[in-house]
């Protein structure tokens, strides 16, 4: 196999997963139908750190994403039979949990001679306090807050970790690789390094790779869904196919997808993954690697095989990125409709009868939003009020940041009148809606002397 | 205003996007179909501009860096999520369509040939 443009030694990487609930099914049609080397799995997004911690917290068997044991159970007796490793950030606030799930899993399959390897270490939220007694401020990197307004409030705390524990658990021949919070970039990452060799300090190649891995690790986002530049002509979004990388030695790789999927790899669809969520382009931080991506070609090299090259390296940040959650309060929300005529005068009435019957209950809350669905519940308001008299509808939503469940409840109590008493035309109030309770995310940096991985296998 | 007949143009017929978040950051990324689409819009698409066209929805900083080997300016607005997309109470609290006001806006006008 060659990268085109390139030959020697290829590794193929698929995507299999780009976040907590994504649909299970091009996983296994990509480890049945092409011949990949390893299954990379990012089930982790800002926010799931903060709901694992909670589950685990209320049962010390849960915090991994649960949704690892459907896919596995769908891919797991291919990726054995053709030596297909498997590495995942499944294990989220609990790897160690996750591990021994999947082995039952591995045992209830009928497979034998499986070896697992858990990689911890990114958890501090019981190092805190020690931590800051030897000095780790955790400041917000965004605005420098003291970690001290939040605290008492903290629900979890996990280090952004790098792609060490993977290489040692690939390197002790592991099948199945569950790691916490580690970089989405390291699920790619780890098994080039241990396929290549690669030097800690080979920025160049580490940075290249980083580029290549960023353009996959979103999964269908890589291969014509949410194409911006053309969805009408991206056949097979059902069937949509996940990004498959094939990386060469110098880094460089050509991203192309599961064969006979649906979907489309081109410099178009590539092109809009490649500025997903990066900020400075010249330093795009990850715990490995600095990698400069402002350089970097597109190119098409065949139907469905976009070329990725042109990225460098400079040394890894001496400071980790913490995450944190905090427990932030509740959301109390409530939508209704009303009909033609003078739909926005009615809202208005609507919403004054709402904030009125709020404050007579002594309604509490530190922020409030009012958005029209289908007019402004995008851009706010930028876009001038839905006044047109001949309107033929208007959905309001109102959602208030109150600090307890008992003044978030009250938004949905409290609209319930407007069915009755409330201005005519009104529809959709509904049922309860769930009580969604908030997280704050609190990043701040550690020194990387703090983090230590640690790998543990077990063979079912 | 001239009297010949113009067409409105934006950043939609020369350009496609993309936009995501980090915390209280919102990044939009913006590619050109072609070469000259890019030059007009490093040309065109300032910081201070997109600043202003994001109205409200941006409270903090708009800072712009350019990829030229794949045409694409990405913009990175902070204080851009209303606190972040676990807080915010956005229906878009994750940014995901934040491009398509950015792709939303006008040109300077080319006269219709």
């Amino acid at each position: 196999m060659t990268t085109d443009g390139t030959s020697g030694k290829v590794v193929r990487l698929g995507a299999g997963m780009a976040f907590w609930g994504d649909s299970v099914k091009p996983a296994a049609d990509m480890v049945r139908t092409a011949d990949i080397d390893y299954l990379c799995c990012d089930h982790l997004a800002e926010l799931t750190m903060s709901i694992l911690a909670k589950q685990k917290a209320k049962n010390p068997g849960f915090g991994y994403t649960r949704d690892v044991l459907s896919l596995l159970e769908g891919v797991l007796p291919v990726a054995i039979e053709k030596g297909t490793r498997i590495i995942t950030n499944s294990g989220g606030a609990n790897p160690d949990a996750a591990a021994e799930r999947i082995a039952e899993l591995a045992k209830d399959l009928g497979l034998t001679d499986v070896k697992i390897a858990v990689v911890t270490g990114d958890d501090v939220t019981s190092r805190i306090d020690d931590l800051m007694a030897q000095g780790v401020p955790f400041a917000n990197m965004d605005n420098g807050r003291r970690l001290a307004e939040v605290r008492e409030r903290l629900t979890h705390a996990a280090v952004y970790t790098g792609s060490e524990g993977i290489v040692e658990a690939l390197q002790g021949g592991a099948d199945i690789v569950v790691c916490g919070r580690v970089t989405d970039i390291a699920l790619y990452l780890g098994p080039l390094i241990h396929e290549f060799g690669w030097a800690w300090d080979d920025w160049d190649r580490l940075g290249m790779a980083t580029a290549v891995a960023h353009a996959a690790e979103c999964g269908g986002q890589a291969t014509g869904g949410l194409y911006a530049g053309g969805w009408q002509d991206v056949d097979g979004l059902e069937e949509l196919g996940y990004p498959i990388v094939e990386v060469a030695e110098d880094g460089t790789g050509v991203i192309t997808k599961t064969p006979g999927s649906g979907g489309r790899v081109d410099v178009g669809t590539v092109s809009e993954q490649m500025v997903y969520e990066v900020l400075d382009p010249h330093n795009y931080l990850t715990a490995d690697v600095t990698a400069d991506f402002s350089g970097v070609r597109l190119e098409d090299v065949g139907p469905d095989r976009v070329r990725i090259s042109g990225v460098t390296g400079k040394p890894r940040p001496e400071t980790l990125k913490v995450n944190m959650g905090y427990r932030a309060g509740f959301v109390g929300e409530i939508t209704f409709t009303y009909t033609w005529p003078d739909v926005y005068a009615k809202a208005q009435r609507g919403l004054a009868f709402l904030k009125k019957r709020l404050e007579r209950v002594g309604f509490e809350y530190s922020d409030e939003l009012v958005e029209y669905l289908g007019h402004n519940s995008a851009w706010g308001n930028v876009i001038p009020e839905p006044d047109d008299p001949d309107r033929t509808e208007l959905v309001v939503r109102y959602a208030a940041r109150c600090a307890d469940a008992e003044n978030a409840r009250k938004v949905f109590t409290e609209s319930v009148p407007l069915y009755n008493n409330g201005p005519a035309g009104v529809a959709g109030v509904g049922t309860r809606p769930p009580l969604k309770e908030l997280y704050g995310l609190w990043s701040s940096l550690i020194p990387r002397d703090h983090v230590q991985q640690s790998v543990r296998f077990i063979t079912v | 205003m001239t009297t010949t007949s113009t067409t409105v143009r934006r950043v939609a017929d020369i350009a496609h996007g993309r936009s995501g978040d980090k915390g209280d950051v919102c990044n939009v990324g913006i590619v050109a179909y072609d070469e000259g689409g890019y030059a007009e819009l490093c040309a065109h698409l300032t910081a201070e501009r997109v600043k202003e066209h994001f109205g409200d929805l941006v409270r903090g900083t708009v800072t712009r860096y350019e990829m030229p080997n794949i045409r694409a300016l990405n913009f990175v607005c902070t204080g851009a999520l209303d606190g972040g997309g676990t807080l915010s109470l956005r229906s878009d609290h994750l940014g995901k369509v934040m491009y398509a006001w950015l792709l939303r806006m006008e040109l300077p006008a080319e006269v219709a040939s």
